[in-house]
């Protein structure tokens, strides 16, 4: 008796001890704030050579342990990167940049020659660079892209080690925002040429000149880690010594690692989950610069000519009970082609500036009576359209939901057809169908990213809308006016007024990223186009 | 033996060939490029690209100088994955899955023996009733159901297994656990069936006349007998589970192939869906090859003696 009352005793002892060194090891650990970060990914990352990637994960790994001339930061506006700083000549077409003294994560310096092997590398036609396109207003880089001219004659040159002078064949104010992308970061030949056909393809197969290092990525595994890169000029004022990144592709297996903790930051997905956490603090959504949209063929369907047709097709359609109630993911409705939040002038927002409301909102008793108007001009008494969309849950969602929204136009049959992303394209890109969902990521936050689309001969005008105006407009903004900011900006504000009056697109929604961040995570950046995520003003708290 | 083994490794030259073949061609009659960036770019931009990696030149040209290149071993380089190594990518892919679904092979079959035997020696009483309803709910619970509850309750709510990744047997238990449940039901109900039939047999009814105890009559005579049909199908369901189930796989987040065949021919990565097609066929054909042989060794009546 005795006995077992002291076992007890001796056994409370010692559990209350484990329990108390429990707490104070735990406690000891948050106090010490370690400056680490897990990050999740819905896909993986295929790979580090610059002049091959296409996709957000690349750019997003190549943004943090490479660095351009320039760096993006919020606000459309870009801050030095290698460059110290620039000048561009008065007409436009040269560009100098001046280069820092900083090095390569082997030690060795970064230098102008680095630019110069790293674009011609990606225009070589041998490289059959997916992303070659971008540089097109460079002096020569289609021509030499296509095997027209050698790559000695392409618009880039070095002058002496610190010197970048790039000669553009007219002028083109955004390139400040290309050259902060990482398909104009540098490479180093050296590291290209002794790795050879591995470069790229392994953390290990790569140097690096930005504020990380990657290591233990093998070219195909699911969690890779970035550490702090001791050899970046700024090194001083990067705060996180590490992260680890986890591909997580199933929503709830994202959830429930976030929610013990197994991970800081974690995307949400669908509606379910963003309903469940929308008003959670560790909440946060973000807008991209996608815009979804529907087309309509006016090669192939006469009817959908008529003006009246396709403003009753964009009035009958209720965009916040899309966004709100049938994605329910934080995305938003579309105010026009160019996406909201991304591209500013003066601090003014585009996306305020150009909008058409009435070709952006809801209403149906004007839809109907524009739609009796079209019918009559036309001659029909019933239409017949099939709609064209991508086979993904909210492709699926977004069909059924403007099939019921069309619906309501008396004598108009819509039927849905969902097919798989890549045939899905090649059906809109040969005109093989009467609407269809679009969606269009910006490649950098200037409207005329989106606007470029719409011109009568561009290939992505899968409706085939045209207009003589738009077109002037288009080309007044890259010709004409290019170098007056001001006038440039009315002109790109004046086409999507005509796009939107004349009802070329309808626009539906504008994209949006939800996700879960750990309240003691400070200071992660989000760029509304490509790289989206940059790390390197991160700490924890 | 020899000669039986050369003409079996004939025929899966044949077959694989044959196989390569088709997926070849048919896989072509996909519409979309392979690649990435596809809806950035024009058609002249994708065709000169296509010049780049032989693509644009005449089917059957393509299809020989692939063939050429998977003779020298070379199996091409993915689209996904750019310039990675398709050998490299379903080898450094193909191991988390033959993990999983081995230990989940072994793991589903020898429950699934013992409980059917169980059920049969046991038969018409509650146990047997019993071992039929586990086994029926083993076949009719999806394994992606039964992979999140497992996760919700062993690996959520009483932490007892990792909820997800790799790095160590820990993590393999609760995918094991979820793909064990297809064989274990499919082993049990043929062993059951199987079992029920040898031991009505009259060799049985002889070894009982002759007094031998129950547990040595079933292991030595019934077990051996009941086996045969088992190894059938044995083989080929390790086969499909070994090469990888991409939604277990991306529920407990292994790095295994199963996602790559479905993503490879969504995202028309010719190469890799090439390699792949022809790793799981000769999977297949070296796994019957195996079941053919293990006949002879349970059963010497069906042995081939040339």
């Amino acid at each position: 008796m005795k006995l077992s009352s002291f076992a007890k005793l001796g056994g409370v002892a010692l559990l209350s001890a484990l329990v108390l060194a429990g707490c104070g090891s735990k406690s000891s650990q948050s106090g010490s704030s370690k400056q680490e970060l897990t990050w999740q990914e819905s896909s993986n990352l295929p790979t580090m050579d610059l002049s091959k990637a296409t996709d957000i994960v690349s750019a997003e790994t190549l943004n943090a342990t490479n660095e351009g001339l320039l760096k993006m930061s919020t606000k459309a506006k870009v801050v030095p990167g290698v460059a110290k700083n620039y000048t561009v000549s008065k007409d436009g077409k040269t560009w100098t940049f001046n280069l820092r003294h900083s090095k390569w994560s082997d030690g060795t310096p970064v230098t102008a020659k680095d630019f110069v092997y790293s674009w011609q590398r990606t225009l070589a036609p041998k490289t059959a660079s997916q992303y070659a396109y971008i540089f097109d207003h460079i002096k020569n880089a289609t021509k030499y892209n296509t095997g027209k001219a050698s790559a000695s004659s392409l618009g880039v040159k070095a002058d002496g080690n610190y010197k970048l002078v790039v000669t553009l064949s007219k002028p083109q104010s955004y390139f400040k925002y290309l050259v902060a992308n990482a398909q104009f970061f540098p490479q180093k030949q050296s590291a290209v040429k002794k790795f050879g056909s591995k470069y790229g393809t392994q953390s290990k197969y790569m140097v690096y000149n930005g504020p990380f290092k990657l290591t233990g990525w093998s070219g195909t595994n699911d969690s890779w880690t970035m550490v702090k890169n001791s050899n970046y000029w700024n090194k001083k004022n990067i705060k996180l010594d590490k992260m680890k990144i986890q591909v997580s592709k199933d929503p709830s297996t994202t959830l429930n690692q976030y929610n013990t903790d197994k991970l800081d930051v974690a995307t949400l997905t669908g509606s379910q989950q963003v309903s469940h956490y929308k008003n959670n603090k560790d909440y946060k959504s973000f807008l991209n610069a996608s815009t979804f949209y529907l087309e309509m063929n006016q090669k192939k369907d006469p009817v959908l000519r008529n003006i009246n047709i396709r403003k009753a097709i964009s009035l009958a359609i209720n965009r916040k009970q899309l966004t709100n109630k049938v994605l329910a993911d934080g995305s938003v409705p579309a105010r026009g082609l160019v996406a909201a939040k991304m591209a500013y002038r003066n601090g003014k927002d585009y996306a305020d500036q150009a909008e058409v409301k009435a070709a952006d909102s809801q209403n149906l008793a004007q839809a109907k009576k524009l739609w009796a108007k079209g019918l009559k001009e036309t001659g029909k008494k019933t239409v017949a359209l099939n709609l064209l969309s991508d086979d993904t849950p909210a492709g699926k969602n977004t069909t059924e939901f403007i099939q019921s929204q069309l619906t309501k136009l008396p004598g108009l049959k819509i039927t849905n057809q969902n097919l798989p992303f890549k045939t899905r394209l090649q059906r809109s890109q040969d005109g093989n169908f009467d609407l269809v969902i679009s969606a269009w990521i910006a490649d950098f936050p200037d409207p005329i990213s989106f606007l470029s689309l719409f011109t009568s001969d561009n290939s992505y005008n899968n409706g085939k809308w045209k207009s003589t105006e738009y077109d002037n407009l288009i080309k007044n903004a890259e010709g004409r006016d290019a170098l007056n900011a001001g006038k440039r900006w009315d002109d790109m504000v004046q086409a999507q007024k005509v796009l939107m009056n004349d009802q070329g697109i309808v626009p539906l929604y504008q994209q949006s990223t939800p996700k879960l961040i750990k309240s003691n995570v400070k200071g992660i950046q989000f760029f509304p186009t490509s790289p989206e995520w940059d790390w390197s003003k991160v700490s924890i708290k | 033996m020899a000669k039986y083994l050369a003409k079996r490794i004939f025929y899966i030259i044949l077959t694989l060939f044959i196989v390569t073949t088709v997926t070849f061609f048919l896989m072509k009659f996909m519409p979309g490029t392979p690649l990435t960036n596809q809806a950035k770019l024009s058609p002249s931009q994708i065709h000169q690209i296509y010049k780049q990696y032989g693509l644009d030149k005449p089917l059957w040209q393509q299809y020989l100088s692939y063939l050429a290149g998977v003779v020298h071993g070379n199996f091409g380089t993915s689209f996904q994955f750019s310039d990675q190594p398709v050998s490299y990518l379903i080898g450094s892919r193909l191991g988390p899955s033959l993990t999983i679904g081995g230990e989940a092979m072994v793991v589903g079959v020898i429950i699934g023996i013992i409980v059917g035997s169980i059920g049969a020696v046991k038969q018409d009483t509650w146990v047997d009733t019993a071992t039929t309803i586990i086994s029926i709910l083993g076949v009719s619970i999806p394994s992606f159901v039964l992979a999140v509850l497992l996760q919700y309750y062993l690996g959520l709510k009483l932490r007892l297994f990792p909820i997800a990744d790799w790095g160590g047997f820990m993590y393999t238990v609760l995918p094991t656990l979820a793909l064990a449940a297809s064989p274990f039901a499919e082993t049990a109900r043929f062993m059951r069936t199987e079992m029920v039939d040898v031991l009505s047999s009259d060799y049985i009814e002889l070894a009982k006349a002759k007094g031998l105890n129950k547990v040595g009559i079933i292991y030595h005579h019934a077990l051996r007998n009941s086996l045969i049909p088992i190894v059938t199908i044995v083989g080929p369901l390790a086969v499909n589970i070994m090469t990888g189930s991409m939604v277990v796989e991306n529920i407990f987040s292994i790095p295994g192939i199963g996602e790559q065949f479905v993503k490879s021919i969504l995202t028309n990565d010719y190469p890799t869906i090439m390699g792949l097609a022809i790793v799981y066929c000769a999977m297949l054909c070296v796994v019957l090859l195996i079941t053919d042989i293990l006949y002879g060794l349970i059963d010497p009546r069906i042995r081939i003696n040339k």
